[in-house]
């Protein structure tokens, strides 16, 4: 290991170790809760930017994935079934869901896929609340605990980044990186496409169900059709766009700024930090289409060659 | 026989884009195919490699029917290729270019790609090392994690054939590899194409509008008009066949 790769895993560590000592050190619920939601919000995006920012290909329905993962757990869960049971049946559902809009979109080429993916979530949003138009609340509710819930979500947002820096880093993520950067080529040189974007589908629907029954699980009453809604697609996406779709980076720095600026934009100006998400989302695509993590590389790379140490190469952080 | 080309038709819906196309290629040739603009050439490239599925005819790579296979299986039999258009892995390294290419070599499941155990250090270090000797071949070692875009165009050029020959092909379509070089550099092109055929005991189709490297380089020449094959020869008869001549000049023209 170099001296930037100790650097970095031991913050990495100790990030980690700070999350997991979190109850610990505060008793406040609402603090819990927000660290909740950033850990969902990163195992979404992170688990977006697989196939989206990795494998070039526009999910615009990853709703659907967490929609259906969520629904499993939840109804397999409060059915009696164990929640460990329950939980692996949501991801494995999420998994076949995605193959099934995934294998007859991906045959064809250009926006099938995008167009495939957003009709799958709006269609599943609108048949699931006709089905199930009554209020979901958990039976058990004085046996609730939060601790569980929070360390299901720290495991499952570790495991999903991990995987996700491992699969990147591997033949498949490599091909898989291949064919974003071109089809053509990529096959002219070995590379199925199609096998390529099944998998990192695959995997990208899987920690996107498995994180949906961690929500089924903590909450206690949610209508079952709510995490089918658009935002749970559009909002980990902004994210991955925010701090640099194609990183391992960038959707985990995306999730905590855009946390934490929807936190103090809605107490500051209410409803109208729907716009100013809108016009940055915007302005990150046209004018930093690498996110926050381009923008860091690049202004390093300036302060370098300002103080005339150009030999040192800037290695982005990935 | 290394490929066989039988009656080869296509079209664009009504445009005869290829028409009764025919070759016979033995190993180890390196056969030119010139043309005007739009005469069908990268269309043949793009038959041969599966992007296209012809309308009629078959191809035999070594006795197998290549019509109806997907690209990557035809690269798997031996089938590599360069583009017009230089297509790079743009936002990846140098090295990276050459170790994707090396995929068909490297053998572990995604299930080990997502905990990195078993085989998986050992396969990467293998693969690796291959192409960091190709890249030496070729000389762009020094290069190996530069993203591949901020290469200055001729040594993209020259990746991309490293990048094709990393497939261990026995047979190479190079299309235009000569657009946009300078007659001095087209010299260098032409000793580095006969050097790798030998190095790397090719069979090499080569498409190309310039007539000094074709009439150079290549033993055989097919020469297409608007999808047909009008003539077909030695580069000297070639020179002098009047049906060339008018196609590329217009009629009644002489040289």
């Amino acid at each position: 290991m170099n001296k930037k790769q100790i650097v970095s895993s031991s913050l990495l560590l100790i990030a980690i170790i700070l999350l997991a000592l979190l109850p610990l050190m505060t008793k406040k619920n609402s603090t819990i809760n927000l660290v909740i939601l950033l850990l969902l919000y990163m195992t979404l995006a992170s688990s977006w930017n697989i196939l989206g920012g990795y494998t070039g290909q526009t999910n615009l329905g990853h709703a659907a994935f967490f929609g259906i993962g969520s629904l499993i757990t939840r109804l397999l869960w409060i059915g009696g079934i164990p929640f460990s049971i329950a939980f692996l049946a949501g991801g494995i559902g999420a998994v076949a869901l995605a193959l099934l809009i995934g294998i007859p979109a991906f045959k064809l080429r250009g926006v099938y896929f995008a167009i495939g993916t957003l009709a799958l979530a709006q269609i599943l949003n609108l048949t699931v609340s006709n089905i199930f138009p009554e209020m979901s609340y958990n039976p058990n509710l004085a046996d609730y605990q939060l601790m569980p819930r929070y360390y299901l979500f720290l495991v499952l947002a570790i495991l999903t980044i991990g995987s996700a820096y491992f699969l990147v880093n591997s033949k498949w993520g490599l091909g898989m990186m291949a064919v974003r950067e071109g089809e053509d080529a990529a096959e002219s040189l070995g590379i199925s496409a199609l096998k390529h974007k099944l998998l990192a589908l695959s995997v990208s629907a899987f920690f996107a169900g498995l994180v949906g029954g961690a929500f089924a699980y903590y909450h206690v009453s949610y209508y079952l059709s709510m995490p089918f809604g658009p935002e749970w697609t559009f909002d980990p996406m902004m994210m991955a766009y925010i701090g640099g779709t194609g990183t391992i980076i960038g959707p985990i720095i995306g999730a905590v700024f855009f946390v934490g600026l929807k936190q103090f934009l809605v107490w500051n100006v209410g409803e109208y930090h729907l716009i100013i998400f809108g016009t940055l989302f915007i302005l990150i695509v046209l004018f930093l289409p690498g996110g926050l993590v381009e923008a860091w590389n690049k202004s390093r790379r300036l302060l370098q060659s300002r103080t005339g140490q150009k030999k040192n190469r800037v290695v982005p952080i990935t | 026989m290394l490929l066989q080309a039988k009656s080869i038709t296509h079209y664009f819906g009504g445009l005869c884009a290829v028409s009764d196309f025919n070759l016979d290629l033995q190993a180890g040739e390196l056969v030119g195919i010139i043309g005007p603009n739009g005469a069908g050439k990268t269309t043949i490239f793009n038959l041969i490699t599966g992007v296209y599925r012809s309308t009629q005819g078959s191809f035999q790579f070594e006795g197998t029917e290549l019509v109806g296979l997907r690209s990557n299986r035809i690269t798997d039999l031996g089938i590599a290729r360069t583009f017009q258009n230089i297509r790079l892995f743009q936002e990846l390294t140098v090295l990276d270019n050459v170790r994707i290419a090396n995929y068909g070599q490297i053998h572990y499941s995604p299930f080990v790609s997502l905990f990195h155990i078993g085989r998986f250090g050992l396969e990467e270090d293998r693969t690796i090392d291959e192409a960091m000797d190709l890249l030496a071949v070729f000389k762009l070692e020094d290069y190996a994690d530069e993203t591949s875009k901020n290469l200055p165009y001729g040594l993209q050029r020259r990746l991309e054939i490293a990048r094709a020959l990393a497939t261990h092909p026995k047979l190479l379509l190079l299309d235009e590899p000569a657009a946009g070089m300078n007659p001095n550099e087209i010299m260098l092109l032409m000793d580095f194409i006969q050097w790798i055929r030998q190095e790397f005991k090719l069979t090499i189709i080569l498409i190309e509008h310039q007539m000094r490297l074709v009439m150079g380089i290549c033993e055989r020449i097919k020469v297409l008009d608007f999808g047909a094959t009008i003539a077909e020869g030695l580069p000297a008869e070639i020179q002098n066949n009047p049906k060339v001549l008018e196609a590329y000049l217009g009629e009644g023209a002489e040289l």
